[in-house]
């Protein structure tokens, strides 16, 4: 099993969708620093992606230092930055904007949306 | 490099044409899905390429080496299941792989035990007693577990329970390598392919309809939905690009072929003057199936 959750749409890019989930899952704390994330072969099959995909999966959460490689061990989550927190908040840009464009065709006020969003975020707790 | 590489094959059963001047390539490192209905051409293209077959014309290249002069040396660098095998029924699993091991020098004893534990098979039982799922996996048993540089699936999946499909992607998945390993897929059912593949290419009554990577596939295809907010007719041929066009009161739909941000919104802009236009994205079902039903010419050539 992976230590993440998804649930991947078809029809859009999947290296993006996963790498989105990973972010999110450390945001939320499902993905702890120091933890072990597991190999290009193990997302590769969980998952039933191109090997080639996972690669470039991994390969750019390390990029982005959402990873660490060490040689024996694999992969591990990174610890997060203090200072990131603008960067944290620009992984969410897409779906805000995603949102909102939704949010207008379906004649919705910003009141009305961030009341929902209040009720959600509630819902969730703060872990 | 490419793994595969046919140049103008055509192929005659007969009076019936089965394939028609099938020019396409496999490159090196790709999980390559050939699509196409029943009595496309996939498994004659298959069976060209595994030298089962002589073509009535065309060449065609498999790992550098023309097809018809595959020897043995070559046959340990590939393997091939296909849904129609013929595997020694009167054998038992453990016999079977007995039998295959001495001819692979790659052979490796260890993936072979992960994936018999892996894929669940009873190693006593003869083939002629397997179920459907059980006989394909031990023939993708005994094709993976000499780590071929080129792997043939023809309709792995069909007839297969989920599970057995599960098992069977896992272990193809179990024996990748990055980088050079390649595997061409057939298959009728876009969606089995769907995640795996990472170039695709389609066969309709033995012609090519196109190859591509998935990527570029993705992204040149976009379901538009237009709210016209006014009773006007749309102003202008229609680009061809534009497919499976459906209109009622107020809205337009249709299926964009060769979507690019800007050129799309001022196509759509010169035609809708005051409309509000939205985009999706297509799942490679949703893409076929737009295909098939706009029943066009849309062929494009490798995108590699």
């Amino acid at each position: 099993m992976l230590p993440f959750s998804i649930e991947l749409k078809p029809g859009l890019p999947i290296a993006e969708q996963v790498i989105f989930a990973v972010k999110k899952a450390v945001v939320a704390g499902q993905l702890k620093p120091g933890q072990p994330f597991p190999s290009v072969r193990v997302v590769s099959q969980e998952l039933k992606i191109n090997p080639n995909t996972a690669h470039k999966i991994v390969a750019a959460l390390v990029a982005q230092g959402v990873l660490i490689t060490t040689p024996a061990v694999g992969s591990v989550v990174a610890e997060q930055a203090a200072g990131d927190r603008a960067e944290r908040a620009e992984l969410l840009g897409a779906e805000l904007e995603r949102l909102v464009v939704e949010a207008k065709k379906l004649g919705l006020s910003l009141d009305e949306v961030s009341a929902g969003l209040a009720a959600h975020w509630k819902k969730l707790g703060r872990k | 490099m490419n793994a595969i590489e046919l140049t103008s094959i055509t192929h005659r059963y007969w009076r019936t044409e089965a394939l028609h001047d099938l020019t396409l390539a496999v490159p090196e490192g790709s999980v390559f899905a050939l699509l196409g209905a029943n009595g496309a051409g996939k498994t004659t293209a298959i069976k060209v390429m595994m030298n089962l077959l002589r073509p009535s014309a065309g060449v065609a290249r498999v790992l550098g080496t023309d097809s018809s002069r595959l020897g043995e040396s070559d046959f340990a660098r590939i393997g091939y299941v296909s849904e129609n095998q013929q595997l020694p029924l009167w054998m038992t699993v453990r016999q079977l792989l007995d039998y295959c091991r001495p001819f692979y020098p790659t052979w490796d004893p260890a993936l072979e035990g992960k994936l018999l534990a892996q894929f669940d098979l009873p190693s006593d039982r003869k083939l002629k007693h397997l179920s459907r799922g059980m006989l394909m996996k031990a023939a993708l048993l005994s094709s993976l577990a000499y780590r071929p540089q080129l792997l043939v699936l023809d309709e792995p999946f069909s007839g297969l329970d989920p599970l057995a499909r599960d098992d069977f992607v896992r272990g193809v998945l179990e024996a990748s390598e990055l980088g050079q390993w390649t595997v061409l897929v057939s298959s009728h059912d876009v969606e089995e392919v769907e995640r795996l593949a990472d170039h695709v290419a389609l066969l309709e009554g033995g012609r090519l309809k196109f190859s591509e990577t998935t990527e570029s596939l993705l992204g040149r295809f976009r379901r538009m939905e237009v709210d016209l907010n006014s009773t006007a007719a749309p102003a202008g041929d229609l680009p061809k690009s534009w497919l499976d066009w459906q209109a009622s009161a107020g809205r337009v739909a249709f299926v964009e072929s060769a979507y690019a941000t800007e050129r799309t919104e001022q196509a759509c802009r010169e035609r809708f003057p005051d409309a509000t236009v939205r985009a999706h994205p297509m799942s490679l079902r949703e893409i076929f199936i737009s295909l098939a039903r706009a029943g066009r010419e849309v062929v494009r050539s490798s995108a590699a």
